[in-house]
């Protein structure tokens, strides 16, 4: 069992890991500070939050990004230094591959969704159950496909 | 009105999915992509009612995230499932490598226990009174 204490240690790492620093943090230091070992704080932390301390960072920071290319008037550059990415084309790359766009492609996308200034595209960002309307369309959809087929057949 | 679906915010829904079946022993029933990369995931539990579906819904907006962190921080679990057998349970999960916050305590008639789903939740367990041994 993870105690209380070796609980908010480990929460405690996953906020350092999200933040931006001047230098980014090194996993070990990161181990250190939650007066953990490297290999112990990366097996607990793995347990706990489902993904390795350095997987973790990288998805926050995509995460991160995304936010501020919807809600920002920042350029991709300026977004990229925010989330405390060092190298423009690296942080496109790992964005295109995480998000399955360009952050800029991103952005276009994101601003022509966005009706209210502020509000968050739900289709980009969806959240409580707001998926259920167009997953019933599409399970409809396949539903009348499927009785259409047996008909036929 | 009927009480049919409920849900648990979850950081990343292939995870997501792949926990709540291999480990916990949940059914999928719904898994429809709706755009982007999202999709409307439900499971059912085979020991439970078929007709109840807990859907695995991205917390992909900054709202849903907060509030789950929120509770996450104080060790408040964001939803509980019942068991009948709580020690066996608690043996189970920990040998799949599941990392529990409380291990399974007596409190008045209910046994609880509260382990991690990896997907940003604290999970309560418990065994109701009518199940105690």
């Amino acid at each position: 069992m993870l105690s209380t204490d070796t609980f908010v240690r480990l929460c405690r790492a996953r906020d350092q890991l999200r933040g931006v620093h001047d230098r980014p943090l090194t996993i070990s230091e990161v181990a250190q500070s939650a007066r953990m070992s490297p290999f112990q704080f990366i097996r607990q932390f793995s347990a706990l939050f489902g993904d390795t301390p350095h997987q973790f960072r990288i998805q926050a920071r995509i995460d991160r990004a995304k936010l501020l290319l919807a809600l920002d008037h920042h350029s991709v550059t300026d977004v990229c230094m925010e989330v405390g990415c060092s190298s423009l084309g690296s942080f496109s790359d790992l964005f295109a591959r995480r998000v399955g766009m360009a952050p800029s492609e991103f952005r276009r996308r994101v601003r022509s969704m966005v009706a209210v200034p502020g509000a968050l595209p739900t289709e980009l960002f969806p959240g409580c159950l707001t998926l259920m309307g167009p997953a019933f369309a599409i399970f409809e959809k396949q539903r009348s496909w499927s009785i259409g087929q047996t008909a036929v057949s | 009105m009927r009480i049919k679906l409920t849900s648990v915010m979850v950081d990343d829904q292939d995870k997501a999915l792949k926990f709540y079946t291999d480990v916990f022993g949940f059914v999928k029933k719904h898994d429809i992509p709706v755009g982007g990369p999202y999709r409307w995931i439900t499971v059912i539990s085979p020991e439970g009612h078929p007709d109840v579906e807990l859907a695995l819904e991205p917390n992909a907006n900054p709202v849903g995230k907060t509030f789950q962190e929120g509770l996450f921080n104080q060790g408040i679990p964001a939803t509980a499932f019942e068991v009948d057998d709580i020690e066996r349970e608690y043996e189970r999960l920990t040998a799949l490598g599941v990392v529990f916050t409380q291990t399974p305590n007596r409190q008045g008639p209910v046994t609880i226990a509260v382990c991690a789903d990896t997907c940003g939740n604290l999970i309560q367990l418990y065994q109701p009174p009518d199940a105690q041994a």
